[in-house]
């Protein structure tokens, strides 16, 4: 009997643990560093996990070259619909807080190649920042759901976040919040040729 | 005595088991489920439908096998009968042309609630009677009212009885009476 009772207590406890490794946050790999995962709703205050990704020249970009610029980093797709809604506004948005030194940089989660997704953003008349987005990027930012929105102050901490189509307001709010935070002291957007990101 | 305390804890690790994998949206989010398949039985050189029942989550939709654009992700069966049986195509049953509040200007053909796919299977000449066991999965995108959510797929598993072969020699007998 007692022997019976050690087996089953053994493999509860295998289980438990198969479990628990199952349901691991996602590591980041090698495009991702400097943070642990994000969760939904824990993300304000937290810093942006820095990734490096290609945009639809080829160019590689790193979200930390950003710093000294607000960020509004949206995850979408070419499948998703929702996403289309928010592209219009985010052209506008652009052209708008550009000037003060906001940059959208979409992060096109899909597996269409490269040629598709900048057509796509051709046809939409993106003129923001686009980049190839990577598994390991999206569960960085524990990006489940498409769109998802990070608005990143100029420090590199994440000020907002919001999963789902947002109102057009709500976007707007929360990039001026981003714009707002994060101060400029030596955090200057760095200007070299090598890791200024290209707009489509 | 410390055997009997660790058995009391089996019911709190137990607990722990299952909070943990529901935890992982990556395992725990399911938008379509098999509900099963309509018997079927398979004469060899007489191909037989099969009814495939499935359901979308409430408050969710996919995109039917003809979506709209040729961005959207088409829902697809895939199916993997055993060696002796072969699929002979699937009929995809017509989506629901709706619109949704994110865009409600755009029609997208879906599929929501339950929906039937009908895959047609055929028995080789030299299949032996008896029951097999088709494996397959679905492949589907699906979307919220205001959401969505990365390619996933349903994998599902239904039997498919073959029966013997009409020789054609051995029809209603005669009577024998009849001359």
């Amino acid at each position: 009997m007692n022997r019976r009772a050690t087996i089953i207590v053994v493999v509860m406890i295998a289980l438990m643990v198969y479990a628990g490794w199952r349901s691991r946050p996602t590591k980041n790999t090698a495009m991702v560093a400097g943070a642990q995962s994000l969760t939904a709703g824990e993300a304000v205050g937290r810093e942006a996990p820095d990734f490096v990704l290609s945009d639809l020249q080829g160019k590689k970009v790193k979200l930390s070259d950003f710093r000294g610029k607000a960020v509004l980093l949206n995850f979408w797709a070419t499948w998703c619909g929702p996403c289309k809604v928010e592209m219009p506004w985010f052209v506008e948005l652009q052209k708008q807080y550009g000037p003060q030194g906001l940059e959208i940089v979409g992060v096109a989660l899909d597996d269409s190649p490269r040629e598709v997704i900048s057509k796509f953003a051709k046809e939409m008349g993106v003129n923001y920042t686009i980049l190839q987005g990577q598994d390991s990027v999206g569960d960085a930012y524990g990006a489940m759901g498409l769109p998802t929105s990070f608005f990143i102050d100029r420090s590199g901490k994440i000020v907002e976040s919001g999963s789902g189509l947002l109102e057009r307001s709500e976007i707007e709010s929360d990039i001026k919040k981003a714009l707002a935070a994060g101060g400029n002291a030596g955090m200057q957007p760095t200007k070299t040729a090598a890791t200024t990101p290209s707009k489509t | 005595m410390r055997l009997k305390s660790s058995l009391l804890l089996l019911p709190l690790l137990l607990a722990y088991t299952c909070v943990a994998a529901d935890d992982n949206p990556k395992l725990s989010r399911v938008y379509v489920s098999f509900e099963g398949a309509s018997s079927a039985t398979v004469v060899p050189g007489k191909p037989s439908e099969v009814e495939l029942r499935f359901r979308v989550k409430d408050g969710y939709h996919i995109n039917s096998n003809k979506p709209k654009s040729e961005l959207l992700i088409p829902t697809t069966l895939k199916l993997e009968p055993p060696s002796d049986l072969a699929s002979e195509g699937v009929m995809y049953p017509p989506g629901k042309d709706l619109s949704f509040p994110f865009d409600p200007s755009e029609k997208l053909n879906v599929y929501s609630d339950e929906f039937t796919v009908r895959a047609k299977l055929s028995a080789d000449k030299k299949a032996s009677p008896g029951n097999f066991t088709v494996h397959g999965q679905l492949n589907y995108q699906a979307c919220s009212d205001n959401a969505c959510f990365p390619p996933k797929n349903v994998p599902l598993q239904f039997d498919v009885k073959v029966a013997r072969a009409s020789t054609g020699h051995h029809g209603t007998p005669q009577s024998p009476h009849i001359r």
